[in-house]
């Protein structure tokens, strides 16, 4: 028994020294090529009205099956006492976080960011529907496809539009232009003079996501307690 | 609130007895393991609770695997997760021990029953016996390494939530080491629950010597479950407000208290240590406690999966 009971322990004890912990590396961005990209929304709550023209020509342009959908507007008052009453109008969908819990932990690499343009994309093909990354998405925007069963939510559009040359279908759809899409690398454009001159914030910073949905909040604010 | 029906609900009961079957397997290995080096011997394969345990394993994380295909939305495709692999993944991670896990396994099942086994196919298949004899050499490397694979595949049941960062009650570092620790008791509960089945002695020196680990791994499942929730309030905010919807009242707070620590821990530790001070080691009671053990873990799977999505930062 003893010389069983020593027997083991050594061949555990070796097992232990010579396992080495697995080193997680992360997938090093490749020095940026001329035709880099980092795309960027920014939904001024100002200028938002709540009408919902956004969400559904998102639904129609990518053909978003009733019963989910890429693009929420989430209504949230009236405040203040009538007859000056507003509403806040808060846009949910996918913030293409820079370090995107969703694509840490796919299994498969299905949930995947595009180096080139910075958007989180899914691979349908690669997605089993394991739901991790739905579980593992803090802003809770993403959804199985009930056609392909795949994950899915917003692409930026980028193959209905953003391959074509078009913004995507939200930004041009808005009526009050409240929504600005562009490329943070371009310090020429729209998005990034916003980013630059305006409080803007974006959701859930803490978790170090870094989204790259940014928001200037309503000015008229309520006190809730 | 519909305790199985809420908002934010991604992942439903399949996972946790998918999660539970997992630290089955991996905690019945690990008695076994255990059950042959340090109370049995060389004649360990003779004893119906090794007998159970080396059924348990296998059969534990198949049809947890199988679970687990049939839960995704293309179960089809389930292949792809053997093929692609994502580093980052705890799944992914996971997966690769699972499939090791099994290898190292069946190369220690096989070496157990090495000599009944080599007798048996003496005649028609001698290659079986040439193949265990070339595997003995490397029995302490087997042993070694399947121990801790035991030990990796008990604990990535909990790493495997732990990851979720928008659950703050999931997202706890002390999840792993619970998870880890009530899938060894329930590999023992598991052993002694199908050894006494098999007709193993009640009163035979291998429930002797589990139930002398099951008596400080439950209050060690106690001390941590204690730490897990004493984490959660004390770090305040939303962790402290999990932590309430998760123990208050409803249906849930009832699973935790009644069925979690009443059933499955303090209801066994007591007859543990009846048992063991009364030396009367009975079929009812060994079967009767392994089985509350047993159920005390499933709910507790049940439990952390559900109450866990239930607040969402
Ligand atoms: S918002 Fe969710 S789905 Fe979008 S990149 Fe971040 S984690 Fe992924
Ligand atoms: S559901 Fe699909 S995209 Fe999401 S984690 Fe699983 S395999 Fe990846
Ligand atoms: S960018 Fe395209 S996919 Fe995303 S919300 Fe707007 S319309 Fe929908």
């Amino acid at each position: 028994m003893d010389k069983s009971k020593r027997f083991f322990l050594k061949g555990a004890g070796a097992l232990l020294a010579g396992m080495s912990a697995y080193q997680a590396t992360r997938a090093s961005e490749h020095s940026s090529p001329a035709s880099q990209r980092k795309y960027a929304l920014l939904h001024d709550e100002n200028r938002c009205i709540g009408c919902d023209a956004c969400t559904q020509a998102c639904r129609e342009v990518n053909q978003v099956p009733e019963g989910v959908s890429r693009l929420e507007i989430v209504r949230t008052g009236p405040h203040g006492e009538y007859p000056n009453q507003t509403y806040h109008f808060e846009r949910q969908s996918c913030q293409h976080c820079e370090n995107a819990p969703c694509v840490n932990v796919c299994p498969t690499g299905a949930a995947y960011k595009d180096p080139q343009t910075g958007i989180i994309k899914v691979d349908e093909w690669k997605c089993v529907g394991c739901l991790y990354c739905i579980a593992a998405c803090p802003y809770k925007v993403r959804f199985i496809h009930p056609v392909t069963r795949a994950a899915d939510k917003c692409d930026f559009c980028e193959q209905t539009r953003l391959s074509k040359g078009e913004l995507p279908a939200c930004v041009t759809s808005c009526p009050t232009q409240a929504l600005v899409f562009g490329d943070l690398l371009d310090t020429q454009s729209g998005v990034y003079q916003l980013v630059r001159t305006q409080p803007v914030s974006r959701d859930k910073e803490s978790l170090g996501t870094s989204p790259k949905l940014f928001k200037i909040r309503a000015a008229k604010g309520e006190v809730i307690l | 609130m519909n305790p199985f029906h809420f908002d934010g609900l991604v992942w439903h009961w399949p996972i946790a007895i998918y999660l539970f079957l997992a630290g089955m397997s991996a905690g019945a290995i690990f008695f076994a393991i255990l059950l042959r080096y340090f109370c049995l011997g060389q004649d360990a394969w003779k004893s119906n609770f090794v007998r159970a345990a080396c059924l348990i394993a296998p059969l534990a994380i198949w049809a947890g695997l199988g679970i687990l295909v049939i839960d995704l939305t293309k179960p089809f495709d389930f292949w792809k997760i053997l093929v692609f692999y994502n580093p980052l993944s705890v799944m992914s991670l996971g997966v690769m021990v699972l499939m090791v896990f099994q290898v190292f396994m069946f190369a220690w099942l096989a070496l157990l029953f090495a000599r009944p086994l080599t007798r048996l196919t003496a005649s028609r298949m001698p290659f079986i016996g040439k193949f265990l004899a070339w595997l003995k050499p490397h029995e302490a490397s087997i042993t070694g390494l399947t121990m801790i694979l035991s030990l990796s595949l008990g604990a990535y049941t909990g790493f495997l939530l732990s990851a979720l960062p928008g659950y703050p009650l999931l997202n706890n570092p002390v999840l792993p080491v619970l998870f880890l620790m009530s899938g060894l008791s329930s590999g023992a509960a598991g052993a002694l629950l199908l050894g006494v089945l098999m007709k193993g002695r009640p009163d035979s020196k291998e429930v002797k010597f589990i139930h002398k680990i099951e008596i400080p791994l439950i209050l060690i499942e106690l001390l941590v479950i204690f730490t897990f929730f004493a984490g959660l309030v004390l770090s305040g905010g939303a962790k402290l407000e999990a932590a309430g919807n998760a123990l208050g009242q409803g249906f849930w707070g009832w699973i935790f208290w009644g069925g979690i620590i009443g059933l499955g821990l303090s209801l066994p530790l007591a007859m543990n240590l009846f048992m063991t001070a009364s030396a009367q080691r009975r079929f009812s009671y060994v079967a009767f406690t392994a089985s509350m053990s047993l159920l005390g873990v499933l709910l507790l799977r049940n439990f952390i999966l559900y109450t866990g999505q239930m607040t969402m930062l």
